[in-house]
C-alpha cells in the first residue's frame, strides 16, 4: 500500500510538472545545464527521498509485522 | 533475541550508518559530473538499487530452485523474503531512473530495451506474490511462485546485456565491463560505498523479514495444535 501511495504521489507530481526543458550546455564555464535552474536539484532530492521512503517503509512494515506476531505468540 | 535477529540488527544498523555516509558523500564530497551536472548524483542510489534488486532476485531464484528440489519450507520462506526485498529495490530503480531521465534525456520514460525489461522484471515479481496467494492449496502456490521466481531471474542477464546488444538510450555499463571501471576515482568510491550500503541493508532487512516468517510459522503451528 505504501509503495502504491508513493507511486501515485509521484505520478501526480510528474503530470502536474509543466516547466520547460532545459537549454543546451554552451560549454562555457559556469553555464552548465545543471546550473540554469533548480529543477535538477528537485529531481535529485526526490530520488533520495524515494530511497529513504521505500527502504524505511519496508523496515517499518517488517517491524510492525514482527511486533504483531510477538504479541500473538505471547497471547 | 535469536542469532538471526541479532545478525539482522547488526547489519541493518551498519547499513543505516552507510546510508548516512553515502548521502553525505553524494551531496558534499563527490565532484559534479561535467556534462549532466547535479542530476548525475542520482546515479549513486540508482545503480546500487539496481544491483541490490538483481542480488535479491538472484537469492530468491536460487532458494526457489533448491526448494523445488528439497521441498524445505525454510527455503520457500527465504525465497519469499528475498523477493519482497527485490521488489522494493526494483521499485526504487524504476522511480529514480525516470527522475534522472527527464533531465538527461528530456523524458521520464521511453520504451527502450533496458527500461522495458526492468519493468517486466518488476511485473514478474508482482506476479510472484499474486501467484503465491491465488491458489487454494498453499503448497501448490509455493511451487508456482518458485517457478515464477526462476523465470524472473532469467530476465536479469538480458537487462544487463540489452544496452550492448541493442541501440539504446540508456548508458552503457561504466563499472561491470571487461576493461574495468571507467569512472573518476571519487565517483567510483561513492558508487562502491552505495553498492556496499545497499547490499548490507538488504541482507539486514532480509534477515529481519526471515525472522518474521519464522515466527509466523511458529504461530500457525501453535494455532493448529490448539485447534486439534
Amino acid at each position: 500500500m505504501f509503495a502504491v501511495g508513493m507511486v501515485l504521489a509521484l505520478v501526480a507530481l510528474f503530470v502536474g510538472d509543466s516547466s520547460p526543458l532545459l537549454a543546451q550546455d554552451t560549454g562555457l564555464p559556469g553555464t552548465r545545464v545543471a546550473g540554469q535552474n533548480l529543477r535538477p536539484y528537485w529531481h535529485v532530492f526526490a530520488a533520495y527521498t524515494i530511497v529513504i521512503a521505500l527502504i524505511g517503509g519496508w523496515a517499518f512494515s517488517i517491524a510492525r509485522r514482527l511486533r504483531s506476531l510477538e504479541e500473538r505468540l505471547v497471547d | 533475541m535469536t542469532g538471526v535477529r541479532r545478525g539482522a540488527l547488526g547489519l541493518t544498523l551498519l547499513g543505516l550508518v552507510g546510508l548516512i555516509g553515502l548521502f553525505w558523500m553524494s551531496f558534499f564530497w563527490v565532484s559534479t559530473e561535467v556534462n549532466q551536472g547535479v542530476v548525475q548524483r542520482i546515479f549513486y542510489v540508482h545503480v546500487p538499487a539496481a544491483w541490490t534488486s538483481f542480488l535479491a532476485i538472484g537469492v530468491s531464484a536460487l532458494c526457489s530452485a533448491v526448494y523445488l528440489w528439497l521441498r524445505d519450507d525454510k527455503l520457500d520462506r527465504a525465497a519469499m523474503c528475498a523477493a519482497e526485498g527485490g521488489l522494493v529495490f526494483a521499485t526504487i530503480v524504476l522511480l529514480t531512473g525516470p527522475l534522472w531521465g527527464k533531465i538527461a534525456w528530456g523524458t521520464y520514460w521511453t520504451w527502450e530495451p533496458r527500461l522495458t525489461l526492468t519493468l517486466l522484471l518488476w511485473f514478474i515479481f508482482v506476479g510472484y506474490f499474486m501467484v503465491r496467494n491465488a491458489t487454494e492449496d498453499p503448497e501448490k502456490g509455493k511451487r508456482f511462485a518458485a517457478v515464477v521466481a526462476i523465470v524472473g531471474a532469467l530476465d536479469i542477464p538480458f537487462i544487463h546485456l540489452s544496452v550492448i546488444w541493442f541501440r539504446s538510450l540508456h548508458p552503457q555499463p561504466v563499472v561491470a565491463k571487461p576493461e574495468g571501471p571507467t569512472l573518476p576515482p571519487d565517483m567510483l568510491t561513492t558508487l562502491m560505498v552505495g553498492l556496499g550500503t545497499f547490499t548490507v541493508l538488504f541482507f539486514g532487512l532480509f534477515l529481519f523479514r526471515y525472522a518474521v516468517e519464522g515466527l509466523r510459522s511458529e504461530a500457525d503451528l501453535r494455532a493448529r495444535r490448539s485447534a486439534a
